[in-house]
């Protein structure tokens, strides 16, 4: 009977140690990518240039165009 | 698309560090993170001595989104390397990766605990909304949304450092050497290798070569 106690209790520990493998996996892989909003639709703050029209692709490529030009010394200085 | 990346002309920069000091500003980056620094060879050494302006390079095959373990890389349409600061579990992996040393790392308190990593976005935030205060919190300002480039490249005094659609920066690059070349003056380098890195004009920026393709390595 004192044996029976004893294997009792081994199987009880040996329960309570593997109750972990039930647990459902936590990984990384729980957060994913989120899509980013393209630069051509604008921000949402009172910083935005003017002189073009946030989510018109083209209209922000040819200003952020124009304001690269502008690191050029050569055209800004004639 | 256009390409966004940096050109940092060794003839012109002085070593000023107003491209750091902007993008520590602009972008309210913590103390003990330097997204972008100025590296001097031959200090001192009158005639020898060059300075050149470093921060992520945004390559085009970027090793930090080869190695990164939880795949918080992205690459925009731009060609802006970004990453999700809600995945990056701060391992590191990408600071070994990175040939500039542009990942970097908010030292937090005892045993070596670090932050998540943090770069230079070329002033375009991250996945959170545009120009909203999260964004700005986990990544700093998102000027290309507002219109407009990068604040290092854009106040830099002496325009050593300019920063935009590849086509153009190379081209203003190119008039420089030329410039100075007819001055008689030290031409410096000339752009090389620019469309074989970048791929030419209109190309679509290149995808990370797949796990399947590489030896050995685990799909």
């Amino acid at each position: 009977m004192k044996l029976n106690f004893k294997t009792l209790g081994v199987c009880l520990v040996a329960g309570v140690l593997l109750a972990a493998c039930s647990e459902p996996p936590v990984i990384a892989a729980t957060a994913s990518k989120r899509p980013d909003v393209a630069p051509y639709m604008g921000a949402d703050n009172g910083f935005m240039t003017k002189g073009w029209t946030p989510g018109d692709r083209g209209s922000w490529m040819e200003a952020i165009n124009k304001r690269n030009q502008n690191q050029s010394e050569y055209l800004r200085v004639k | 698309m256009a390409r966004m990346k940096f050109i940092c002309d060794t003839e012109r920069c002085i070593e000023c560090n107003g491209c750091v000091t902007a993008c520590k500003n602009e972008n309210e980056v913590p103390w003990g993170v330097n997204r972008r620094r100025v590296v001097t060879v031959n200090d001192g050494i009158i005639g020898q001595e060059k300075s050149v302006s470093v921060a992520c390079m945004h390559c085009s095959d970027a090793p930090c989104m080869a190695v990164c373990p939880v795949d918080c890389f992205y690459r925009t349409d731009e060609g802006v390397v970004l990453h999700d600061k809600d995945i990056c579990i701060g391992c590191g992996y990408c600071s070994f990766a990175c040939p500039f040393g542009a990942p970097q790392f908010l030292s937090k308190g005892a045993f070596g605990v670090r932050s998540k990593m943090d770069k230079c976005t070329f002033c375009s935030g991250g996945p959170e909304v545009n120009g909203s205060v999260a964004e700005f919190e986990k990544y700093g300002r998102n000027r290309l949304a507002e219109g407009k480039l990068p604040l290092c490249a854009e106040m830099c005094s002496t325009k050593a450092l300019i920063g935009g659609d590849s086509e153009i920066i190379s081209s203003i690059y190119s008039k420089r050497v030329a410039v100075r070349e007819s001055n008689g003056k030290y031409a410096g380098s000339n752009i090389f290798g620019w469309s074989t890195a970048y791929g030419p004009s209109g190309s679509p920026a290149p995808t990370p070569t797949p796990a399947d393709k590489i030896p050995g390595a685990k799909s």
